[in-house]
């Protein structure tokens, strides 16, 4: 089974590859992994007013993980905190138009997006 | 197991081997292990059925590997494709099933790391509620070894002294990995026996004892949570092997 072009194309040109400061207030940080596969990815967002200014991600895995989250960094930014919680894997999976053997890719996107979200919102409770 | 599990499974196993207990060819009863007594037509594999079953083991994660592979080219001997080239279809297409089952299980077994997850995957039903995540130390430290190697592998063109001072830095890393991967399967290898004391224990005790549950799904909650940072580290270790070899 070949790639689409559209993982190919994410994969040859990343999308807002890098990292932010971990440690600052206004940014998220998820880092999660896939035992199936040992892939692991790190996506960031940095957030303003509830929305999502910008996001970036480095992942170590194979070609379908770093086109699943680079895609995600594209889909975050502009989007409300709110309106991000709502991205689903699947979503994703159409998008790219992942294989049944590579959806876990897309798993480990969303995991990573709520990860992130979830690391902003802490951070937020704790400056309050 | 769990409970309504343990009501459905049986009736299910039960009716398979009815179906299996027949002869595909002349739908007398098949007494014999893999062929018809009646019409001595080769019998198709359970596709329900086991490795450890198919191999003749106990399901035991300490395995006799001789054993293993005595039985393993037995089989292969009565099922290869080579010996029904002049059978009817049915008989070919059945060769060609249990023979590829055969390697399948052949394979699995005899890698202790595959033998253990494929038995997770066997106790699915115990182990299902098993969610394991790793420390994330772990995946932090991953990160950072590879944005080492990203630094090493754009270095190349750098002077001499910093890639050499990178080379060997990552040298030492790699060797304090494989330290810990070795570590994790030295403790692999005693869950592995305290899981077949369990169960030769359960032979003799209740195995619905609530002990004996509680025990069995630590040692699979252990297993799990090992094998899978288990293959974190041996994807770094790879890289960092490819890289700096």
């Amino acid at each position: 089974m070949a790639y689409s072009d559209k993982v190919v194309d994410h994969f040859n040109n990343p999308r807002n590859m890098g990292s932010f400061k971990k440690d600052e207030d206004d940014v998220g940080t998820g880092i999660v992994g896939a035992p199936e596969c040992g892939d692991v990815m790190k996506l960031q967002i940095k957030v303003q007013d509830e929305t999502i200014v910008d996001a970036k991600f480095k992942t170590f895995g194979c070609g379908s993980a770093i086109a699943s989250s680079s895609l995600a960094t594209e889909w975050l930014k502009g989007k409300t905190l709110e309106e991000a919680q709502k991205i689903k894997n699947t979503d994703i999976v159409q998008e790219l138009n992942l294989p049944p053997v590579k959806i876990h890719c897309s798993v480990l996107a969303e995991d990573a997006i709520k990860a992130a979200l979830n690391d902003y919102k802490k951070k937020a409770e704790e400056k309050k | 197991m769990t409970m309504d599990g343990t009501q459905k499974t049986p009736t299910k196993r039960s009716e398979l081997q009815m179906a299996r207990s027949m002869c595909w060819h002349c739908q007398s009863e098949v007494t014999g292990e893999y062929f018809c007594e009646q019409c001595v037509k080769v019998q198709p594999l359970s596709k329900e059925m086991d490795y450890f079953t198919c191999l003749g083991l106990p399901r035991l994660l300490t395995i006799d590997l001789g054993a293993l592979e005595a039985k393993f080219y037995e089989l292969s001997r009565t099922f290869h494709p080579d010996f029904y080239q002049r059978k009817t279809d049915s008989e070919q297409n059945i060769s060609l099933g249990n023979s590829a089952m055969l390697n399948t299980a052949y394979r699995t077994l005899k890698d202790p790391i595959q033998r253990a997850e494929y038995l997770l995957r066997l106790e699915a039903g115990s182990a299902k509620d098993i969610r394991t995540s790793p420390p994330a130390d772990l995946f932090e430290e991953i990160l950072t070894l590879q944005e080492d190697l990203e630094a090493y592998r754009s270095a190349s063109d750098q002077d001499p002294a910093t890639v050499a001072r990178l080379r060997d830095k990552l040298a030492t890393d790699r060797e304090l990995l494989e330290q810990r991967q070795r570590e994790m399967d030295r403790r692999l290898f005693e869950l592995f026996t305290r899981w077949d004391a369990l169960h030769s224990r359960q032979s003799r005790t209740d195995p619905a004892s609530p002990d004996f549950q509680k025990d069995a799904t630590a040692v699979l909650k252990e297993m799990r949570e090992i094998l899978s940072n288990r293959t974190y580290l041996c994807n770094i270790v790879n890289d960092l092997t490819a890289t700096t070899a």
